[in-house]
């Protein structure tokens, strides 16, 4: 099914589809051909004025030629995309092994980061967060805790005072005064917040972070705070981390314990992070004491109570292995992105 | 409080090493800081040898004389070569045959010296590790001493020094003894107090001394006894050597008695040269308005009426259970001791030592709580002792005035109480037992264990107390591991934390480090800050330094301290901020406030592909309106100039919603930053926490999509140099355009050759039920190009 004027027409497009290299020379073929005044295009429109007998024979060539046509021009457009892209990669071509674009990212403060991580321990615990002021007065930091003035055991805190009443918190134990003071067991809380004492060097800060916690209710045993604190222990420090209690003194618990957990660097061979006892010291705790429940309306024969305390910064630096405490309130930037 | 673990184990029947006992102790509640033997552990294979003959001399070394001597152990004779100036025959002295250890791991093996074979060697102290002397020459010991004895045997060095460091509950473990009763109770063996046996002379006391305490409340009991005849001299080697071990330095033979007997027994006692006592008379008295004595420090002391003396008919001769005084103090002369045991109350004696700065031993001890019991104990063994050592003469009697004795308290133990507080519990016949080995006398009744306090316990005065003893004795490892019951609760977190969580997460998304600093300020850089627009600086009656002596005012303080620190460390570009409270005094209270500061100095950022740009003050106020974004506070207003006095005057601006300031942003001034030695450009953002706690975030409403196409038209004015600002451009063209205009976005700005700016925006129409024609959009922004430009006299640049 050929048509000399058809032929001619596809002979000329198949030698400029074959010779074009580039997809704009590909389009002029097609233009020429196949666009709205191209040669085929017209032919297809003038086949009106074609003789009636020519027509059937001339209109189907055309069309057939059509079809073809667009066929190579598509097949042959594959073929010079392709091989102009790839000439396009190649002058363009970029080196990988640059740093990619990466959006600025801010780190948190390690402190705040085990803040975050204690509160969200005892959250899942069912402790809600408290907080108070951090200056105090004497009644609430001392008096309220069974520390009455002159006690020995102030000796522990050594305090900053503004006047003979007021004070810098020592601890944030106050805070369990004006919480049970504002309400009635049960209570369960955690109490976190910066505290102070007047002590400096590597193991000492005059500002340290500290959480407490807290829970009385009808029926609460030193036992549950010891099942309570190894729930804490292997969600922070790792599911195989074990704690030990020992008798120690705190005047606003009786009894009272320090608690060590089992040092996660020796397994408790014994290292030089724990100083080859095999143990850390990570917090005190105890039973609440019963004048400390008598001096916000408790009756201590109705209820029982826990309350353990921990500084965060002993806890990061344990954590981290940090072996100055001054780090964390230097503020070094190589310091606080390692933690990120 | 360090003591000697030999010492110990005379009062308790104790067949644990030093280490096992610190162990046990420790895990009863008594701190075991250090345990450390007396003699150099790797020592090992020295003898008491004697120079038997000195053979010949090999000539001089660095000025000495060296020698050749024959060395017996008694069984072995060796030739041993010697360069000490005191080696000479018949001295017994360290010798350390070849084989023996010396410390540092140094192995002594034959050598030759000067042609001759040397078999060991002879030691100082020093090349013992037990001293520093070395130029005396070797360590000779007693003629008498065995020969062939192992030489850290002999000289009692197999022992042990204990650190104790005990809670201020237990001064009870301030002794020798208590640590032997509390170990003997933790493990179950015997414990063995003391037997004193004292002979008294003829002559009774009270002929030759009297007291009278003037003081009973602050004094109950004081007792006294007169040793005559004493001679004053050394201690034997002995009580010295135990005293060393203590830490304590040796004086004499009856000062060293009184100290020997505190460390044995836990009581304090003072012994006076009677001579010097006016009268032999004793005024347990306060002290008189600026009276004065001259302590056994050599110092003179101005007293106030809140303190005790002691005193003689005339005037103080000691501070009341601190220290004695000088004029009374026991020297070579003294023949006649006057020796006093006392209790004093703890808050006197505690607030005198602090009052005049003086920790001693005496006071350590009477602020915890002496024992009022133990005092006639204390007296008769030391009195002993002086006969024993002193030569002495107890006179018969001691004088005792305790005008009150003290009643020991019962405490009734219910076990059912033991269970309740612990969720366990020993039996009722081991509890028994353990109260019983802890000294206490205890009555089993039906309703529970009704125990008798002793006098040196006087930190039991409860119930829960004596749960604690039981439960310590019987092992806190015996608590059991449960979980709390009871009913539910929703648990709540204080809307602050959750506000600086969200201000924290936004800020280290945009990539600024948190940082924390102290509390704690220098007045004059706090002042510097900013003094007028906060309130009175809080200052401390007892900062740790100048530095440090007030509470901050300011958080940007610490912030800035932060960025000191790391530009001063080749960081010069700190994206950082706080999250901290600001401190001070108001005319009615103390106020405590929550702020949120961001600062940026150096570059924006840093990358192969892009110029190092520095930061300007719109990276402060971004910083600004993106923490209030996060808080859901929309569309601050911008009021230029209003800031506080810490940014500079053209470059501060504040954002406020409702004419409430909510955040302050601009440039630290220059001469701020200079003085925490910054260099280069600070740009800071300040936001008040609390006080947009209190404005509540606009709760977030769905709007519909827009259905139908936006279309956009450009405009640029040019702006002279009045003090026109751009957000009163866009008020005005927001309100030109009327509800079509969705979007108003400035895209350009830049300054012009003549000085003028020009302020591109892009405005967005859309409709919400049509599409919207070019005609009707461009009548719209035909309109507002004119009515702007007319307003403000502004030059419309262009429209597109």
């Amino acid at each position: 099914m050929s048509h000399p004027r058809v032929d001619a027409i596809a002979g000329k497009a198949r030698a400029a589809i074959a010779a074009a290299q580039t997809s704009a020379d590909l389009e002029a073929v097609r233009v020429g051909i196949l666009g709205r005044s191209g040669e085929l295009t017209q032919l297809l429109r003038s086949l009106g004025s074609v003789p009636a007998a020519e027509r059937p024979a001339l209109g189907a060539a055309a069309n057939a030629a059509k079809t073809e046509l667009e066929t190579a021009l598509e097949r042959r457009l594959a073929e010079v995309g392709a091989a102009e892209r790839r000439r396009r990669r190649e002058a363009e071509r970029v080196d990988l092994t640059l740093p990619g674009r990466r959006p600025p990212q801010g780190t948190v403060h390690p402190l705040t980061q085990v803040h975050d991580e204690i509160v969200a321990i005892f959250a899942g615990l069912g402790f809600s967060v408290a907080q108070g002021p951090e200056i105090e007065t004497d009644y609430y930091n001392f008096e309220a805790l069974n520390l009455p003035r002159d006690h020995p055991a102030r000796d522990m805190q050594d305090t900053f005072y503004f006047s003979e009443d007021t004070l810098l918190r020592t601890h944030t134990s106050p805070v369990q005064i004006r919480a049970m003071q504002g309400q009635r067991p049960p209570i369960r809380i955690i109490m976190p917040g910066r505290v102070y004492r007047r002590d400096a060097d590597i193991t000492h800060s005059p500002m340290f972070t500290q959480v407490e916690g807290l829970a009385v209710d009808r029926a609460i045993s030193m036992g549950d705070l010891k099942g309570t604190l190894e729930l804490f222990a292997r969600e922070m420090f790792g599911p195989r981390s074990r704690i030990r209690f020992r008798p120690s003194f705190f005047p606003f618990t009786e009894p009272s314990a320090e608690v060590d957990v089992l040092c996660f660097l020796c397994g408790g061979d014994g290292c030089r992070v724990c100083k080859q006892s095999g143990w850390l010291e990570i917090l005190g705790c105890g039973m609440v004491h019963p004048q400390v429940l008598r001096n916000v309306a408790y009756d201590p024969e109705e209820v029982t109570g826990w309350a353990f305390g921990m500084g965060i910064e002993r806890v990061a630096m344990l954590k981290y292995g940090i072996d100055d405490i001054r780090l964390f309130f230097e503020n070094d930037l190589r310091f606080l992105t390692q933690f990120a | 409080m360090k003591i000697s673990y030999a010492w110990v184990k005379e009062f308790a029947d104790l067949a644990l090493s030093a280490h096992d006992a610190a162990d046990r102790l420790v895990n009863g509640g008594i701190e075991v800081a250090a345990v450390t033997p007396l003699a150099p552990p790797d020592l090992r294979g020295v003898v008491i040898g004697e120079i038997e003959a000195i053979e010949r001399t090999l000539g001089e070394s660095q000025g000495h004389r060296l020698v050749l001597c024959r060395v017996s152990t008694g069984g072995r004779r060796f030739a041993v070569v010697c360069g000490a100036p005191n080696a000479a025959p018949g001295v017994r002295a360290a010798f350390a045959p070849p084989g023996a250890v010396l410390p540092g791991g140094r192995r002594i093996a034959a050598a030759a010296i000067r042609g001759a074979e040397s078999q060991g060697m002879l030691c100082s102290e020093r090349e013992l590790g037990l001293g520093d002397e070395h130029d005396a020459g070797i360590l000779a010991v007693d003629p008498e001493a065995p020969l062939g004895a192992d030489l850290v045997t002999y000289l009692g060095l197999d022992d042990f020094v204990l650190e104790i460091e005990i809670t201020p509950n237990r001064p009870d473990c301030l002794s020798v003894v208590g640590v032997a009763r509390e170990l003997a109770a933790l493990t179950g063996s015997r414990f063995r107090p003391p037997a004193v046996t004292l002979k008294e002379a003829d002559e009774p006391v009270e002929s030759l001394a009297a007291v009278h305490v003037e003081a009973p409340d602050l004094c109950p009991r004081y007792t006294a006894r007169v040793i005559s005849g004493v001679t004053v001299g050394p201690s034997p080697a002995w009580m010295a050597a135990r005293l060393r071990a203590a830490g304590l330095r040796p004086i004499s033979n009856v000062v060293d008695i009184t100290n020997y007997v505190l460390w044995e027994l836990g009581h304090p006692l003072h012994a006076f040269d009677h001579a010097t006592v006016a009268g032999g008379t004793i005024v347990v008295r306060r002290a008189r308005k600026r009276e004065r004595i001259t302590t056994l420090d050599g110092q003179e002391r101005t007293l106030t009426e809140a303190m005790l003396v002691i005193a003689d008919r005339r005037h103080a001769i000691g501070l009341a259970g601190v220290m004695g005084g000088g004029s009374t103090e026991v020297t070579t002369n003294t023949t006649r001791v006057l020796l006093e045991a006392a209790y004093f109350d703890p808050a006197t004696t505690r607030r005198t030592a602090r009052a005049l700065g003086l920790t001693t031993d005496a006071a350590y001890r009477f602020e915890r709580g002496a024992d009022i019991g133990a005092l006639l104990d204390a007296s008769a063994r030391a009195a002993q002792l002086m006969v024993d050592l002193a030569g002495g003469r107890v006179a018969r009697g001691v004088i005792d005035v305790y005008p009150s004795p003290r009643p020991r308290p019962r405490i009734r133990l219910r076990m059912e109480r033991v269970q309740r507080l612990i969720g366990s519990a020993p039996s009722r016949e081991e509890a028994a037992r353990i109260l019983g080995s802890l000294g206490l006398a205890v009555r089993d009744s039906r309703a529970g264990l009704d125990v008798e306090v002793p006098s040196f316990r006087r930190d039991l005065a409860m119930e829960d107390d004596l749960v604690e003893e039981v439960i310590r004795v019987w092992g806190y490892d015996k608590i059991p591991s449960t979980l709390p019951g009871g009913a539910l609760s929703l648990v709540t977190i204080p809307p602050a934390l959750r506000q600086e969580a969200t201000v924290r997460r936004a800020l280290v998304g945009a990539g600024l480090h948190e940082v924390i600093s102290y509390s704690f300020a220098d007045p004059s850089r706090d002042a510097l800050l900013g003094d007028a627009d906060v309130d009175k600086p809080l200052p401390l009656l007892n900062p740790l330094s100048q530095d440090a002596s007030i509470m901050r005012r300011h958080v940007l303080d610490g912030v800035l301290d932060a960025i000191a620190t790391n530009v001063r460390r080749q960081q010069p570009d700190v994206h950082v901020f706080e999250i901290g409270k600001a401190y001070g005094q108001s005319r009615t209270d103390v106020r405590e406030r929550r702020w949120v500061v961001a600062a940026v100095t150096g570059a924006r950022a840093r990358a192969w592909d892009t110029p190092a740009a520095a930061v300007d003050v719109f990276d402060a106020k971004g910083l600004a309106e993106h923490v209030l974004a996060a808080l859901g506070v929309r569309h601050p207003r911008t009021v230029p100039g209003r800031a506080r006095q810490v940014f500079e005057p053209d470059c501060d601006g504040a954002l406020d919603v409702d004419e409430e300031v909510v955040a302050e942003f601009g440039e630290v001034r220059a001469e701020i930053r200079e003085r925490w030695g910054i260099a280069a450009p600070v740009f800071a953002a300040l936001l008040p926490l609390d006080v947009l706690a209190a404005i509540a975030p606009a709760p977030a409403r769905y709007q519909p999509l827009p259905r139908f196409p936006s279309v956009h038209r450009d405009m640029a004015f040019t702006v002279g140099e009045s003090a026109l600002v751009a957000a009163d451009v866009e008020a005005a063209i927001r309100a030109e355009a009327g509800p079509l205009l969705r979007h108003l976005t400035l895209f350009d700005v830049f300054r012009l050759p003549d000085g003028r700016r020009s302020l591109a925006w892009r405005l967005t129409f859309q409709a919400e039920d049509r599409t919207l024609t070019d005609d009707e959009v461009n009548a719209i922004h035909a309109r507002v190009a004119a009515r702007v430009s007319e307003r403000f006299h502004v030059t419309l640049r262009g429209t597109g």
